[in-house]
């Protein structure tokens, strides 16, 4: 093995794009990755140059925060399995549901709102429905002071912003069981139902779990919602943390918090990526006939189905056209006068946060898609030693919650001599490493699908492996870096977890002002923010989608998917 | 003898197996291909043919040994600094290029000017027959024109090696034959050095003027068709390259060997009682009729029409031959469960090794 390694090492040591390539990559991950997290643990478990679990017992000794992690917990699994539900209900329905194209894609476009959308629009729009002056529970049912916080609204938000996560986990997985197993069980004399509980539902089972893993880690994760709707009776840990830093300024308090979250977030991590992860039992082919279809479903059975994922689409639906229509009167429930009030107040007050996110997002929307692209292609395609190391630390800032990443930035880049807290660059950065892992594996799962071959083409024509990638591979993987760009670009505009760490008197973020004007009970503005980042988000997903459509790559279906599933 | 233009000097590459652990894809290959020769290496599939041309190429590095080309040792030079032409088996065309565009490839990544790249690209599309085809796209191409856009890619620089990968393996078989005297005859015209893989042992003897036998990561015999037609080295060998009988035999004299009581007239060299394995080719055995029990005599076990020859299966005593005749037409069939003469014609029969029963 040494000798394969040292090889390893001639070879690229003779290359010099790929050198240089490899050497500045790791430059950048010690310094935006390792480097943070380092800090983290030594804020958290070294005091006075030595080594101490005394913070950590301290904040397990607290009640509140034993209380914190629990309701985490509760809440994660409560997420996991509403959601995974919901989005079984959606995968089976579009599916087996016999629907239009019409139908479908109306489902679809309900079901993926909410993941393209800034993080707080589902928290609003409940405040608008079932707050004091909720739409249903003060002017249909006529409750006075009804306090819409706690977590029953929490986990109906997380459920809704997050369910599409299992839709599109268990959609192919439903759509590659092959309708002759089906068939075969019914031609068997096996009652429908029978087949569903017995050969469907098993099928389908490590999808369940793996739906369930990916909901509950993204719930764990979630700070947004628990902020805007947890209120002081149901704390978790991400907000937890977030008041020990802004509230008391105790960063060691912050980050041992984060560093509890951290166990349960890596143990789902580590569950989903080794264990369901492999556990599949069908293959995805996308290429299963539409034949007799509908016929291991009894009608009544299809009408219920549509019309459950009717009534869910349609509450999606209501909720955003609440918060249009919040944006747009003077004072939502008080006085419903219309006004353009709040657009003009987003439009001059607001403008500095609209303009510095603009600003972040354009510069990182290209840096992380060639970041994206350029580590995919080394880790599908060149050998050289550490390749799976880089694989792996690439990953890290993604699969962390955001929390950890935020307060690991604030600490690590406070002081001299990195002291890049409260610039554009650390916020840049933060986006970069940590939503540019969807363009790597759109890039890697991309390349798979190319044949070495092309690349030892253009080296044996004299291009050198910088060459070879600007010719080739670069405008053969232009969709998966569309894609990369797309995810940057829409985290940018919507993500707040780690960044709400790293905002400062001269660079915001409008996701910031958002909870900002929440707190301060400007609901106005604050649906006008969110109205205006859907539509940038819609238009500039939409010109991306066009570009792919342009670039007619056989997986540029597959990687727009992706990226609205990242 | 021109001069030397590929050395290969005792070349191995190992790999790791999930399996088996490391297992020698290469080992200990020696070969020298002069300038303007082709040469063949031909073997089963998993014999490390593609592996020793790729480690020709630089796309695989050998754990041990050297290559040189021209006098100078590439052994670890990447391949784009090599000067070689490669066609994939799987052509390999670049597919957000044009066909003009894929074979000037060469020349942009040389820098050369735009007028000098037209006239290049376009005499090269001449030569291959695609003169009008330059703003296609690769995939509206049939496979053997994208097998001769290839071709043309990898000659457009005028390099100093051409290396095939098992160019025709995705054409059919009527294409296959077109397109390897296509490649033959631009060979010879340009002149250039050409290592060429197959694991078609007709396509290598149409095509070669030498060929390496691959058995294993090594080479078994190296020379030319002729010579491993008829002088095979090893029992592999002769059974990879044709037809055969491989005959146990008595030496009877020192001119006069004896297959279950049929005298050949084959010098030997060996002292009378010893065995020997012969190789007799099925086309160098004639068969005429015969009465029963005559000494030397065999049965006709089956008979195959092919239209230009017949072949025979025949039983002679404990071994069973196979007999092609290409005379079939001057005499009446042979029947089946008919007794035959066995007639070996010496002078293509070859002494394989002398077995120590």
């Amino acid at each position: 093995m040494r000798s394969q390694a040292s090889s390893e090492w001639r070879r690229v040591a003779r290359d010099p794009a790929l050198l240089g390539a490899i050497v500045v990559l790791w430059a950048l991950l010690a310094l935006f990755v390792i480097f943070p997290l380092v800090h983290l643990l030594d804020r958290a478990f070294v005091d006075e140059g030595r080594f101490t679990l005394t913070p950590l017992l301290d904040s397990l000794a607290d009640a509140s925060h034993r209380a914190a992690f629990f309701n985490s917990l509760i809440l994660a699994t409560a997420v996991g399995g509403l959601g995974t539900a919901l989005g079984f209900l959606f995968a089976l329905t579009a599916v087996r549901g016999g629907l239009g194209r019409h139908w479908l894609t109306f489902l679809d476009a309900a079901a993926l709102l909410p993941l393209v959308s800034p993080p707080f629009t589902t928290s609003i729009s409940i405040i608008f429905t079932f707050g004091p002056k909720g739409f249903i529970t003060h002017d249909l049912l006529g409750f006075a002071n009804v306090s819409p916080y706690g977590f029953w609204t929490t986990t109906l938000a997380e459920t809704l912003t997050y369910f599409p996560i299992a839709y599109l986990t268990l959609r192919p997985i439903l759509a590659a069981i092959d309708p002759t197993m089906e068939e075969m069980a019914f031609s068997l004399g096996a009652s429908r139902w029978r087949i569903f509980h017995t050969v469907t539902v098993p099928l389908a089972v490590p999808g369940f779990a793996n739906a369930f893993l990916l909901l509950f880690a993204a719930s764990l994760a979630d700070f947004a919602t628990p902020l805007i709707l947890a209120g002081n009776a149901f704390p978790v840990l991400p907000t937890q943390a977030f008041l020990q830093i802004t509230g008391l300024f105790d960063f060691k308090g912050g980050a041992v918090l984060s560093l509890i979250l951290l166990v349960p977030a890596a143990a789902v991590f580590l569950l989903q990526r080794y264990w369901v992860g492999r556990r599949t039992y069908v293959t995805v082919t996308g290429k299963v006939g539409q034949r007799s279809r509908t016929r291991t479903l009894a009608p009544w059975t299809g009408v219920a189905l549509v019309a459950g994922c009717s009534f869910v689409a349609a509450v999606i639906v209501y909720f955003y056209a609440l918060l249009l229509y919040a944006s747009l009167v003077v004072a939502f429930g008080a006085n419903n006068n219309f006004t353009w009030h709040h657009y003009q107040v987003i439009f001059t007050e607001g403008l500095p946060a609209i303009r510095d996110t603009l600003i972040i997002a354009a510069i990182g929307m290209p840096l992380g898609g060639l970041y994206g692209v350029l580590v995919g292609y080394l880790i599908a395609r060149k050998r050289f030693p550490g390749r799976r190391a880089m694989e792996l630390v690439a990953m890290i800032n993604y699969a962390l919650p955001g929390t950890i990443v935020g307060i690991s930035y604030l600490i690590a880049f406070n002081d001299p001599p990195l002291a890049l807290t409260g610039g554009a660059m650390i916020i840049v950065a933060c986006y970069v490493f940590r939503y540019s892992p969807t363009g790597i594996r759109a890039t890697v799962a991309l390349l798979q699908q190319i044949d070495r071959s092309i690349e030892e083409a253009s080296s044996s024509l004299g291009a050198g492996s910088g060459e070879t990638f600007r010719r080739v591979t670069l405008p053969l993987i232009a969709p998966a870096f569309f894609a990369g760009l797309g995810v940057v670009f829409i985290r940018s505009m919507t993500a707040i977890s780690a960044t709400i760490f790293l905002v400062s008197i001269s660079w915001t973020l409008i996701t910031v002002r958002i909870l900002e004007n929440m707190t301060e009970l400007s609901l106005g503005p604050a649906a006008a923010f969110s109205v205006f980042v859907i539509v940038v988000v819609f238009v500039v997903v939409a010109g991306l989608s066009a570009v792919l459509a342009r670039l007619r790559a056989p997986a540029a279906g597959a990687a727009a998917r992706s990226f609205l599933g990242g | 003898m021109a001069p030397i233009s590929i050395r290969l000097d005792r070349v191995s590459k190992r790999f790791d197996h999930t399996v088996k652990g490391e297992v020698y894809a290469v080992r200990d290959v020696s070969l020298a291909v002069s300038e303007g020769e082709l040469l063949t290496l031909l073997g089963p599939s998993g014999c490390g043919k593609s592996t020793t041309l790729r480690m020709i190429a630089g796309f695989e590095e050998p754990d041990a040994g050297t290559i040189s080309i021209d006098g100078k040792d590439v052994t670890h030079v990447l391949p784009n600094k090599r000067g070689i032409g490669f066609v994939f088996q799987n052509y390999a065309l670049f597919p957000h290029l044009t066909v003009f565009e894929n074979v000037a490839y060469g020349l942009r990544v040389q820098g050369r000017d735009e007028a000098a790249i037209t006239k290049a690209v376009g005499e090269v599309l001449e030569l291959v027959g695609l003169t009008n085809y330059g703003q296609q796209q690769p995939h509206q191409l049939s496979g053997g024109e994208q097998q001769r856009v290839a071709l043309a890619r990898a000659v457009v620089f005028q390099p100093k090696v051409l290396l095939f990968d098992e160019p025709l393996s995705n054409l059919d078989a009527k294409l296959r034959v077109e397109m390897r005297e296509q490649i033959r005859s631009l060979q010879k015209r340009i002149g250039i050095t050409t290592v060429y893989v197959t694991h078609d042992q007709e396509e290598a003897m149409a095509i070669s003027d030498r060929i390496a036998v691959m058995e294993r990561g090594a080479v078994v015999q190296d020379g030319t068709a002729h010579e491993l037609y008829y002088r095979p080295a090893t029992e592999f060998v002769a059974r990879f390259i044709g037809r055969t009988n491989l005959v146990n035999a008595r030496v009877v004299s020192a001119d006069d060997v004896e297959v279950e009581g049929a005298r050949i007239g084959l010098a030997s060299g060996l002292a009378a009682g010893a065995t020997v394995q012969l190789v007799v080719r099925p086309e160098m055995i004639e068969l005429t009729p015969a009465g029963a029990g005559q000494a030397g005599a065999g049965v006709i076990a089956q008979r195959t029409f092919l239209g230009e020859k017949t072949d025979y299966q025949v039983t002679l005593g404990s071994a069973t031959l196979q007999v092609s005749a290409t005379d079939h037409y001057r005499k009446a069939p042979l029947e089946v469960g008919q007794p035959v003469a066995v007639r070996f014609h010496p002078e293509g029969i070859h002494v394989l090794k002398q077995l120590l029963i």
